[in-house]
């Protein structure tokens, strides 16, 4: 039997998600076509969605990394929340949409890794997604007690993540 | 004819797998997303991957049941690690086998952790068997549709 995945309870402070914006209709000039299809190619990029993917096993990887890319999102995946964090920092993963990480991983979990994303002014306004393959209500109320957007038990299910991703407003 | 009975041996193979409980729903969400995305390394590559930790983790397990005081915590983690990849590829026997394997770690008994072990790398082995076959099996029918264009 499938558990109940909690919901994150409502903030008093209202969240506001800012996504790669996209160009506005004023913006578009006519251009020669080479030159359109590198921009169109541009475009497409920064218009995606960029999930960051944080999971020590190769295993869990590949698959949360093929569910979000069966669903057109494009995906950075890192084995530790370490990188994880070097890369957000350094700006080497530009454009980050989602975070979501495994919950227990050795060196930093993915617990402390939501609370740097959340305390930090740069990165806190990008959603975080713990997934674990335990069902521990005190980590799960703590994880959205801290900010996180969702809780999800592994393994994880296609259908977990479109649910998920539908309700976040890109 | 020869494409036919390839693909009715892997039906069998992919039937019994499923009915003898080793693999789980898990592992048909796997098939259907290959299918659906039209990538058909998938599922060779996360057995793969799945195969290779768990040869690794089970050797981890066995050094350290070897040693003169048994670090159970660490047997623990190790074992952890192999049910959370079992669970993710729908390796459903394996997986329950972990979770009674953690039992004995918690109870901190060396003569439970090595039938534990040992039963676990059973069932691995005979699931990787399982694996290479049905992944033979795959690749002999792509080379035979190939063929057939």
């Amino acid at each position: 039997m499938r558990l109940l995945r909690l919901r994150r309870r409502r903030r008093p402070c209202p969240r506001r998600w800012r996504w790669g914006v996209a160009p506005k209709a004023v913006d578009r000039k006519v251009v020669p076509v080479a030159a359109a299809a590198a921009a169109a190619a541009a475009d497409e990029v920064s218009n995606e969605v960029h999930v960051l993917a944080v999971d020590d096993s190769s295993v869990d990887r590949a698959v949360i990394a093929k569910i979000l890319r069966s669903s057109k999102y494009r995906v950075t995946t890192v084995e530790s929340a370490t990188r994880a964090l070097e890369l957000l920092c350094l700006g080497l993963v530009p454009n980050v949409n989602m975070i979501i990480t495994d919950y227990w991983m050795p060196g930093m979990t993915g617990y402390e890794l939501l609370k740097r994303v959340k305390e930090s002014s740069k990165l806190r306004e990008i959603p975080v997604v713990i997934m674990s393959s335990e069902n521990v209500p005190n980590r799960i109320s703590r994880c959205l007690e801290e900010g996180a957007e969702d809780f999800l038990l592994k393994p994880v299910r296609p259908s977990d993540v479109s649910r998920l991703c539908s309700r976040i407003r890109w | 004819m020869a494409g036919a009975a390839l693909r009715d041996q892997l039906s069998a193979l992919l039937s019994s797998m499923f009915s003898q409980g080793l693999v789980d729903e898990q592992f048909e969400q796997l098939q259907m997303l290959q299918d659906e995305g039209g990538t058909p390394g998938f599922v060779a590559e996360v057995v793969t991957l799945f195969c290779d930790d768990a040869e690794r983790i089970i050797a981890e397990i066995a050094t350290l049941l070897e040693q003169p005081i048994v670090s159970f915590d660490k047997v623990d983690a190790f074992v952890h690690q192999l049910k959370g990849s079992s669970a993710s590829v729908g390796a459903q026997k394996v997986k329950f086998t972990c979770m009674q394997f953690r039992q004995f770690c918690q109870e901190k008994s060396r003569d439970g952790c090595l039938m534990a072990l040992a039963v676990v790398r059973n069932e691995f082995y005979d699931l990787r068997n399982k694996f290479q076959t049905m992944l033979q099996l795959e690749q002999q029918i792509q080379a035979y549709d190939h063929k057939q264009q």
